[in-house]
């Protein structure tokens, strides 16, 4: 437990990682930040009062033009990344514990156990992505909550596959075994020795379930099945302004830039989690 | 022999997994609010006329019963009317599916022609330091491009300023081979970003996984010159990880296309899947889902047997750590 928790401080410690790392955690901070106190700062006022003319480039009253109803977009702009951080953040919230319960116990029990569990987390994994969201949404009619249990459903099996093979060395281990032959209970060990040591994993995991989670929530909306209007999501926006991008690109842009370093920023973060949790040596003689 | 049962084990699991699948996709399509009686005729039909509809396509038998009506024709490659459009949908099928692989083989194409030599030329030459850094930046601004940003972005650029490509106009094989690959061009372009991206992250990966281990430093002490143990020592060795990854992302472009084919109005699977789901059109959506996850299984069944080949520890090894 005590060597779990200095792995985490020291994973915490912003000095030890690169640049890009802390240009990728700086994105996100500015992304949370603005999401969070926008509304309270009223920046750009409010995202359904109509400002001015019908589509006009970014000005003086409209910081990033305005859209087809003549509304700000740059209000709109953050209740969208709000609304796609938010059911992003949440769903992924909900996979992390799943694909983590199920996983050690995967790892832990092995044998039928973990058979069942990996052949159910097979067959969702053989949709694809997308097309398991639409039909989630199909099932569920569009809104947030297709959106959230889409984005929870197309990235739990990955997730449950990767923390089970981890938990699977650790449960390996001689400590495990001693911890066992001790007279440990089951869920003792599964929470005390086995789940400190796949911290690692999840964290990692997690990151790139949350860009995958972004990405579903986009592609969802965009095809109509997502969040739907007068609510606002990036993956929205970025539908509605291709409807006008001839005329009015602005309109795609702004979206589609935040969408873009959002995701950009969290890949960037998992990859650096990944390389101080699964450190590989990487001096060649080549 | 040990091989052998590796591999029927395999195969059954694959099986298993494909029958679980068509189990899920009967029911998510039953589960859906609205069925077809209420779409195709509308708010005002009497309850005896949906009853007779019903009747006709079979919607009034048990679920279980249709299930395994739906099941044994479809194993017969029988995949039912659409509802719809009351054309067979294996029929449907055969004319999309030369358009999807078509769109599937170019992305692929570019990926393989461009990522794998990408990977080992980045992975080789590690230099670490700024090139390294600007690698990743490269690499990781590729992953993170979704395809309908990247898709309405080009879309938009082709249509306001004529780039000499068109947009929105496919042209089928049968009319003009070459300008039917050109009509897929710029969706396979905007496809195969992600793609590159992934596949040269990989296999920059699998090669600096490989060139740590002791038999590259036996080969550097032996004196083989450097593009030697690249093609004979290292490419096998990656081999694996990016081979898996491939056939992934074939699995994946061959029914994933769903966005890029609306976007670029491209006739293929992934439209008329959607389209079907709008619908309510059921033999459409699950003939659609069984073909997508029938091409992932066996892509992943592939997978395993040439990696068997390429690595033969793989199927042994596994299995005695297993026991």
């Amino acid at each position: 437990m005590r060597a779990a928790a200095v792995r985490v401080r020291r994973a915490l410690a912003m000095r030890s990682y690169d640049g890009l790392f802390r240009a990728a955690v700086w994105v996100l901070g500015v992304l949370l930040l603005v999401t969070l106190a926008g509304p309270f700062v009223g920046v750009g006022g409010q995202p359904d009062a109509i400002v001015g003319p019908r589509l006009m480039p970014p000005g003086a009253g409209w910081p990033l033009g305005t859209d087809n109803l003549g509304r700000s977009l740059l209000p709109r702009l953050l209740q969208g990344i709000g609304t796609t951080l938010l059911l992003s953040c949440l769903a992924v919230a909900c996979t992390a514990l799943i694909s983590t319960a199920l996983g050690v116990i995967a790892g832990y029990r092995g044998g039928r156990t973990a058979e069942v569990i990996l052949r159910i987390g097979d067959v969702l994994y053989s949709f694809p992505a997308i097309v398991l969201a639409v039909l989630v949404a199909a099932v569920l009619g569009p809104g947030r909550t297709a959106a959230l249990a889409a984005i929870v459903l197309v990235t739990v099996p990955l997730m449950t596959r990767m923390v089970g093979t981890a938990a699977r060395a650790v449960a390996r281990r001689e400590f495990v075994t001693a911890a066992r032959i001790s007279g440990v209970r089951a869920p003792t060990i599964m929470l005390r020795h086995i789940l400190p040591n796949v911290a690692g994993t999840v964290a990692v995991q997690g990151t790139y379930a949350l860009s995958v989670g972004i990405l579903v929530e986009g592609g969802l909306s965009f095809l109509g099945y997502g969040v739907q209007l007068p609510d606002a999501s990036l993956g929205l926006l970025i539908q509605e302004g291709g409807l006008y991008m001839v005329g009015a690109p602005w309109l795609i842009v702004a979206p589609g830039v935040v969408l873009v370093a959002a995701i950009m920023a969290i890949n960037l973060v998992g990859d650096s989690l990944r390389d101080r949790f699964e450190p590989r040596e990487t001096r060649s003689l080549v | 022999m040990d091989h052998i049962r590796w591999l029927l084990g395999r195969t059954a699991a694959a099986l298993l997994t494909l029958l679980g699948v068509s189990v899920l996709i009967f029911a998510a399509v039953r589960a859906m609010p609205g069925s077809y009686t209420d779409l195709v005729l509308g708010p005002l039909a009497t309850r005896s006329e949906k009853a007779a509809a019903a009747a006709r396509f079979g919607l009034d038998r048990p679920v279980v019963e249709q299930y395994l009506y739906w099941l044994r024709n479809a194993v017969q490659g029988d995949f039912g009317t659409s509802l719809a459009a009351r054309t067979p949908v294996a029929t449907e099928f055969g004319d999309r599916l030369p358009v999807t692989v078509t769109l599937t083989a170019l992305a692929l194409a570019l990926t393989v022609l461009i990522g794998i030599p990408l990977g080992v030329y980045t992975g080789t030459r590690e230099g670490g330091g700024r090139g390294g850094a600007a690698g990743r930046l490269v690499s990781a601004f590729g992953m993170s491009l979704p395809e309908f940003v990247l898709g309405s972005l080009v879309v938009f650029l082709f249509t306001r300023y004529s780039l000499g490509l068109s947009v929105g106009t496919y042209v089928p094989w049968s009319q003009d081979p070459l300008g039917s690959v050109g009509s897929l061009f710029l969706p396979a372009c905007v496809l195969a970003v992600f793609c590159v991206a992934a596949t040269a992250r990989t296999t920059r990966d699998a090669v600096l996984g490989v060139l740590v281990e002791p038999h590259i430093a036996a080969a550097v002490a032996r004196g083989e010159p450097k593009g030697a143990i690249v093609r004979h020592h290292v490419l096998r060795n990656a081999a694996v990880p990016v081979l898996t990854l491939v056939a992934t992302l074939t699995a994946y472009l061959l029914g994933g296309t769903v966005i890029i084919e609306r976007l670029f109005n491209v006739p293929g699977l992934g439209s008329y899947l959607v389209d079907g789901l709008d619908r309510r059109d059921y033999a459409v959506v699950q003939a659609g889902v069984l073909l997508a996850a029938a091409v992932f299984i066996t892509m992943n069944l592939l997978v395993d047997l040439v990696s068997g080949l390429v690595d033969p520890r793989i199927g042994t090894v596994g299995k005695r750590a297993d026991a």
